[in-house]
This record gives C-alpha cells, sequence and structure tokens, in this order.
C-alpha cells in the first residue's frame, strides 16, 4: 500500500513537471511558427499561413472574423489567414510580448506612430519590394507615407482620422456660436477662449456645465498637448533639419494658454485626473459644451444614444441628454497656420528570427492588403464613420448607407486637407529619445501644469533643460 | 546478521533521499524555471542593449545610466515614502483586527476572515476601478461627496501631488490585509492559555496581557510580516500603473514602475534588469537590517 502511493506520487510529480515543461515547449512551437516563413515549397502557390493579430477595430469588426478567413482563403486558395483577436487592453502587451520573444504575428494592427519602436527592434517586415504597383497605387499618398520609416513601408493603412473637437449643437447655438463657419473656416485661440466661455452655465457657486473638457488622464494624457502645438507651428517634434521643436519660445505660449483656459473658469480645475470615458460621459450628461479629443466614431456613439434615450431604452448613459455631436476643428495659435493632428493605423507587417521567404513575404502582404482594402476595409470605416483611403473601398462603399452629418463630413474634409504630414525621415533612435522625454518630462510637467502645481514657465524651463540633455545644445530649436 | 541489518538501513537511506528527491521535483523544477532562470537571464541582460535579433555587450553602462538617472533615485525616494507610510499602518491594523476577531465564535471567526480575506481573491484592476469611482475628481465623486458633508472643498485626489500619494497610501490601508490577519489570528490562537490564566490570577488589565504575553509572543509572526510586507511594498507596481500612471510630475513614480516601463514601454530591457537586479539589493540589505535589529530578541 505504502509502495504503491509512493509510485503514484512520483507519477503525479513527474506529470506536474512534465507539464509544465510542455507548456512551455508547447508556447514556443506556437510562436515559432507563425512568423518566419511557413511556405512548405518555394512556389508561390505552396501553401501557406499567415497570421494575424487583430483588435477590434470598429464595434463589429471581431465579428466578422470568420468571414474575413472564408473570403481570403476563396481569393487565395493555398492560403489561410489565421487571426488572434486582442482586446485593445491587452494589443500593445500581447504584442510587446511577443516581439520580445523573437515571434510575432505576420500582420499586427497598431498606430503608425509605433512602427519606429519595431523598427529599432529589427523586427518588422519592409515590403517595398513586395507590394506590387496596384497595391500601391490603390491608397492614399498621405496615409501611405505613415507607414514609412526611412526608405521602407511596413504595412498598409487603415484609415486617416482627424483628431478634432466635438461639440453639442444644442449647447453652441445656445452660446452664439456660428459652429458652420468654424467648421469652414477653423478658429483663433482667441476666438476659441471667447467662445468655450460663452458655453460655462453656474449654478451658483458651483459649474454645472464647462465650456470645454479634454481627455488629459490615462491613455490620452499625451494628446492634449500634442494636437494643440501642431497648430503652433510645430507639426512634429522635430523641425525639418531635426531638430527638437518643443524648446521653442511657442511652446511656452501654448503652456501659457492651457493654463489660462483653466483658471477663466471655462475647463475644470480638476482636469489632470479627466479620463477619455469621463470626459464622454461629461458630453453626453451635458456636463460640458465642447470635449476633446473628438474622433469621428464619437458622433456613432451619440447617436445610438439619443436613440436609447428616445426608446426609453435603459441601457443608455445614465443621466444623459440627446446631444447631436458637431465636429469641430482645434484652434490656432499665434498667428500659424492650423494642422490637424492624424492618427493613421494599420496592419502592420512583422518578421521572426529567421529571414522571412520571399514567398511568405508575398503571401503576408497580401493578407495586409486584402484587410486594408476593398470591402474589409469599406464595412470597417463606414462602422467607425471615418474616411475611405483606398480606391478599392471607396467603391466597396458606394453602396452602403451611413447615417453621417453631411457638415461633419465637409468639416473632417477640410481637416484633413491640412493634416500634418508624416515624417519617415526622423531616425528611429531619435524618435525613440522624443518619446522618453515625453513619457517622463512632458507628461508628468504637463499633468502639474493643470493641477497648478507649477507655471507655464517652470514646465518650459524643465522640458528645455531635458531636451538639451538629451539632444544637446545643437540639437534644440533655440528662438 | 548484523551485516544484513546494516545494509537494509542503507538501502532504506539511499531509497528514501531518491523518493525524497522525487518529491521535491516538481517545486525545483518550478523554482529552476521560473526563478533561477530569470533571476541569471536579467544579470547576464544587465550587461547588454537586449534586441531579440541579436544583444550587444556593453559592460557596465546600463548601471552607470541608472545610477546617474535622477528619476531612479526620485522613484526610490517615492518608493522608500510608500513603504514608510503603509507597512505599519497595515501591521497595526492586521494585528488589531484580529484581536477584536480572536474573542469570536468559531464561525464568526471564519466569516470575518473571509470577508477580510476577499480583496486578496479580488482582482487587483477590479479593485482598482472600484477606487477610482471613489477618487473621482469632480464633486460627484464618492470621496469628495464625503468630504463635502464637512464643508471641506473639492480634492483633486490623484491628480493633485499634494494628494496623489495620499490617496494610494489610503487604498493600501483599506484593502488587503487578509492574509495577515489569518497569519495573526493563527499566531494568537498558537499561545498558551496558561499565560492569560496566570495573568488574570495577577489581575492584569486587557492592555497589560496585550503588552506583556501578546505582543512578546508574537514578535517571530510581525518580524515574518514586516520583512515579507516591506520586499512586497518595495515591489509595488500595479496601483501606481492602474490608478495614476506615476502622475503627477512623477510623484507616484515607484521603482516598480519605471522598471515595468523601461522594459515594456521604451524596450531598454538591459536598463530595466539593471534596474530590478539593484531594487533586489536594496531590498536583501533592508531586509538584513530589519533581521539583525529586530530579530535580536525573537525566538522560533
Amino acid at each position: 500500500m505504502k509502495r504503491n502511493s509512493r509510485v503514484l506520487a512520483s507519477v503525479l510529480a513527474l506529470s506536474l513537471s512534465v507539464t509544465t515543461l510542455a507548456a512551455c515547449s508547447s508556447n514556443n512551437n506556437g510562436n515559432n511558427s507563425a512568423p518566419s516563413g511557413t511556405s512548405s515549397a518555394g512556389t508561390s502557390e505552396a501553401k501557406d499561413t499567415i497570421t494575424a493579430l487583430l483588435p477590434p477595430v470598429s464595434p463589429t469588426y471581431q465579428d466578422n472574423f470568420e468571414q474575413m478567413a472564408k473570403d481570403f482563403n476563396a481569393l487565395y486558395p493555398n492560403l489561410t489567414l489565421k487571426i488572434e483577436p486582442a482586446s485593445w487592453e491587452d494589443m500593445t502587451q500581447k504584442l510587446d510580448t511577443q516581439v520580445n520573444a523573437g515571434s510575432p504575428p505576420d500582420i499586427a494592427f497598431i498606430g503608425s506612430e509605433g512602427i519606429s519602436k519595431y523598427v529599432q527592434q529589427g523586427m518588422v517586415m519592409d515590403i517595398t519590394d513586395a507590394a506590387t504597383p496596384e497595391m500601391i497605387g490603390d491608397f492614399d499618398a498621405a496615409p501611405l507615407e505613415y507607414m514609412k520609416n526611412g526608405n521602407g513601408i511596413y504595412g498598409f493603412p487603415a484609415y486617416m482620422e482627424a483628431h478634432a473637437l466635438g461639440g453639442n449643437k444644442a449647447f453652441l447655438e445656445q452660446a452664439g456660436i456660428d459652429y458652420k463657419d468654424v467648421q469652414k473656416n477653423g478658429w483663433t485661440y482667441d476666438q476659441f477662449r471667447e467662445a468655450i466661455k460663452k458655453g460655462v452655465v453656474k449654478d451658483g457657486s458651483k459649474t454645472s456645465r464647462y465650456g470645454f473638457v479634454f481627455a488629459t488622464a490615462g491613455v490620452a494624457s499625451k494628446d492634449y498637448l500634442n494636437i494643440l502645438v501642431k497648430n503652433a507651428g510645430m507639426p512634429s517634434p522635430f523641425t525639418t533639419d531635426l531638430k527638437y521643436a518643443y524648446t521653442s519660445n511657442n511652446y511656452l505660449e501654448v503652456l501659457k494658454d492651457v493654463r489660462q483656459l483653466i483658471d477663466d473658469g471655462s475647463m475644470p480645475k480638476e482636469l489632470s485626473s479627466v479620463d477619455a470615458g469621463k470626459r464622454w460621459n461629461m458630453f453626453l450628461t451635458g456636463q460640458t459644451m465642447i470635449t476633446g479629443k473628438g474622433l469621428a466614431t464619437f458622433e456613432n456613439s451619440a447617436n445610438k444614444n439619443n436613440a436609447k434615450i428616445e426608446a426609453n431604452d435603459g441601457s443608455a448613459v445614465q443621466g444623459s441628454i440627446k446631444a447631436e455631436y458637431i465636429v469641430l476643428p482645434v484652434p490656432s495659435f499665434l498667428g500659424k497656420d492650423p494642422v490637424t493632428t492624424v492618427a493613421v493605423d494599420g496592419y502592420v507587417t512583422f518578421r521572426g528570427k529567421k529571414e522571412p521567404t520571399a514567398e511568405h513575404k508575398a503571401n503576408v502582404v497580401k493578407a495586409a492588403y486584402y484587410l486594408a482594402s476593398g470591402k474589409v476595409a469599406a464595412t470597417t470605416n463606414n462602422d467607425l464613420f471615418v474616411a475611405h483611403i483606398t480606391k478599392t473601398g471607396k467603391e466597396a462603399a458606394a453602396s452602403m448607407i451611413v447615417n453621417r452629418n453631411p457638415d461633419n463630413v465637409a468639416a473632417v474634409q477640410v481637416m484633413l486637407s491640412h493634416a500634418a504630414p508624416a515624417r519617415p525621415d526622423i531616425p528611429v533612435e531619435l524618435g525613440a529619445k522624443a518619446i522618453k522625454l515625453e513619457d517622463e518630462v512632458i507628461i508628468p510637467k504637463l499633468q502639474a501644469l493643470i493641477a497648478g502645481e507649477i507655471t507655464p514657465q517652470a514646465m518650459y524651463d524643465a522640458v528645455k533643460k531635458a531636451a538639451i540633455s538629451t539632444f544637446g545644445e545643437d540639437g534644440v530649436v533655440k528662438e | 546478521m548484523m551485516q544484513a541489518t546494516k545494509t537494509i538501513k542503507k538501502r532504506k537511506v539511499k531509497g528514501d533521499a531518491g523518493w525524497g528527491y522525487t518529491f521535491i521535483a516538481v517545486a525545483l523544477v518550478i523554482f529552476a524555471l521560473f526563478t533561477a532562470y530569470p533571476v541569471a537571464s536579467a544579470f547576464i541582460i544587465s550587461f547588454q542593449e537586449y534586441k531579440p535579433l541579436g544583444s550587444t555587450f556593453i559592460g557596465f553602462d546600463n548601471y552607470v545610466e541608472t545610477l546617474s538617472d535622477s528619476l531612479f533615485w526620485k522613484s526610490i525616494r517615492t518608493t522608500i515614502v510608500y513603504t514608510i507610510l503603509t507597512v505599519p499602518v497595515a501591521l497595526f491594523l492586521s494585528f488589531a483586527v484580529a484581536i477584536l476577531i480572536l474573542p469570536l465564535k468559531k464561525w464568526m471567526q471564519t466569516t470575518f476572515k473571509a470577508v477580510f480575506y476577499l480583496p486578496a481573491v479580488a482582482s487587483g484592476v477590479a479593485l482598482s476601478v472600484v477606487w477610482l469611482w471613489i477618487f473621482d475628481p469632480m464633486p460627484s465623486g464618492i470621496l469628495n461627496k464625503l468630504i463635502g458633508t464637512v464643508g471641506a472643498d473639492n480634492q483633486n485626489w490623484l491628480g493633485s501631488s499634494s494628494t496623489a500619494m495620499l490617496s494610494l497610501v489610503l487604498m493600501a490601508w483599506l484593502s488587503s490585509h487578509g492574509t495577515s490577519i489569518i497569519i495573526y489570528l493563527a499566531a494568537l490562537l498558537g499561545i498558551d492559555n496558561s499565560y492569560y490564566e496566570a495573568a488574570d490570577l495577577d489581575g492584569a488589565t486587557f492592555l497589560q496581557k496585550l503588552r506583556y504575553i501578546v505582543v512578546p509572543c508574537l514578535k517571530p509572526t510581525t518580524l515574518f510580516l514586516l520583512v515579507t510586507g516591506v520586499i512586497g511594498s518595495f515591489q509595488v507596481f500595479q496601483n501606481a500603473f492602474l490608478m495614476t500612471g506615476g502622475g503627477p510630475d512623477n510623484a507616484t513614480t515607484m521603482v516598480g514602475l519605471l522598471i515595468f516601463n523601461n522594459a515594456f514601454k521604451y524596450f531598454e530591457f538591459g536598463k530595466a534588469a539593471a534596474q530590478s537586479l539593484i531594487l533586489a539589493l536594496l531590498i536583501a540589505g533592508v531586509a538584513l537590517v530589519q533581521f539583525k535589529f529586530l530579530g535580536k530578541e525573537v525566538e522560533y
């Protein structure tokens, strides 16, 4: 009996050990097989599997994965598109873990600003020689530029979305703001400042509605200042001669304006803790006239909530009111031309530790193009209310009906006409340094500025000091 | 006969050792895979500029850069402040709750243990969502409403340097004492009743019994909880990451968060590994000091 127990315990112990090892082993196998050329033969008709890590790009995007994979297989019978879904929260961590293990998916949907980080790691795949002229010619030039770094192209863009502001139509009209004129002709900082002052509603000593609320906490922390400074003569952190731009005096002026809007009482003094979810809730519940950053999909979201309120649906946002969403441009500063911040997200192509074969590379490009163009792009972009950036996407979308305010569509087109140009010329090392400076100095100091703990001058001095220490005296703008 | 007995004994010893090794194999394999190997790996990586396609050896650069980085030292200071503010209070609260639970009936003890242990099994993310709700900066926020009842001004709890650390400390004070409470209760139940009976005969008060019986008898437990508490606090990451992101103005950037950012945000694994090893040395140093000064009178 005793002997039997010992044998049983040993078997259990060994099983556990083996299970642990087997788990690690199977993980590795799974990862290794994905990226590095799984073509079984040297011909382009050989069977191949392309893996893609995709987040919920639009509300219905992940519901269509099975159909997307089937349609792709129908188009290329020798190819299998294996899609791994991920949540937005998991996406970066999942991808980074796979990249650093040397076994990323072939394709991942990420923001184009993330490309430089992976170029530095050497883990993205340049598709310049594998993308056909027909594929390249299908895309609008501006968004495609965002997928470049140096001389390489690292995937295809899905959309180019303007980072705008969003207003409540009824409140804008109450405040006497000619929003249609603003949509067409833009506005200056002074005009904007006066407008949002008019949007403030007081209930005794307390503010029941602010003129403007921008999310500055959490993932949105870097958006606010980035969006504003682009309209103050600094369309990129680097000038065309690759000097760091945020040491310019214009930067200081924008910081003063950031503080001024809070001191006016047009923005809440608790702004540094307002995250993206909170400010959207404030917009829907009528606690602010204008919100930022505004994405095109917010119009869809507001429309859906309005429908729920009309239908007395209990799932409408608690305390929300009907709000017609109006797209507004970001004001321009110091007499500079407006420059729209755009988000270009897309299907970035990765490689594993092994050099991918030419056949596999061509197959990955086919899959990336399939996802970024035609019917898939048309459906996704319509779902998101964003403009189509491929000819095939526009054709496919022609027969689809989208319930969008035409004034908003026109306003977005105006904004996209002066979109910030891509900067593939910025070396990855320089870009990485700027990102670190932003994370370790600019964002923390901005939080302190918004909370009223430091002055604009103190923040500017801190940024300038860090910039000189990072890029050297000659590596920064002096004016 | 004598010879035969010896041989059987020898075989038995050999056999027992074999079984022993078999039984600890699982723990050994897990330790080797998930502790020893990563530590050795981190040590090697700390001398490299890590890249998936081939790392470069850069000597002590990561250490030099870390030791000259003002943000690293600020994060160490912040972590020490957090530890000093949280660990002693957490120990006191756990001890007090354990003392309050001790005289209760067994079923009530079990109920309270379960209630206090619940946050330990709840997801940290879920807890953070609740706390974010409590610390809502607008006047409609729970804590702001609460302080509003006594006429205090609205506070930007997580967004102001003066209250962000306090908010994280408050969160630590009011959650996750379950494990300490259970350990303290087990230790309290281990104190022999004869001590209390003798004290009762001498007419000792509750506080006298606490001071002269309970506290000395619980010294080993307190030392254990203090050392593990300090180690855990030095490694704290989740609260700052989920609640403040290290802000404002890096007022809540703990060293664990800084290491995470270097590794997973900037892909500077070499620097992150160097910082982790410096942190490990620091923790080992603090633990040694604790054992040296507080462990003297502890009898096991």
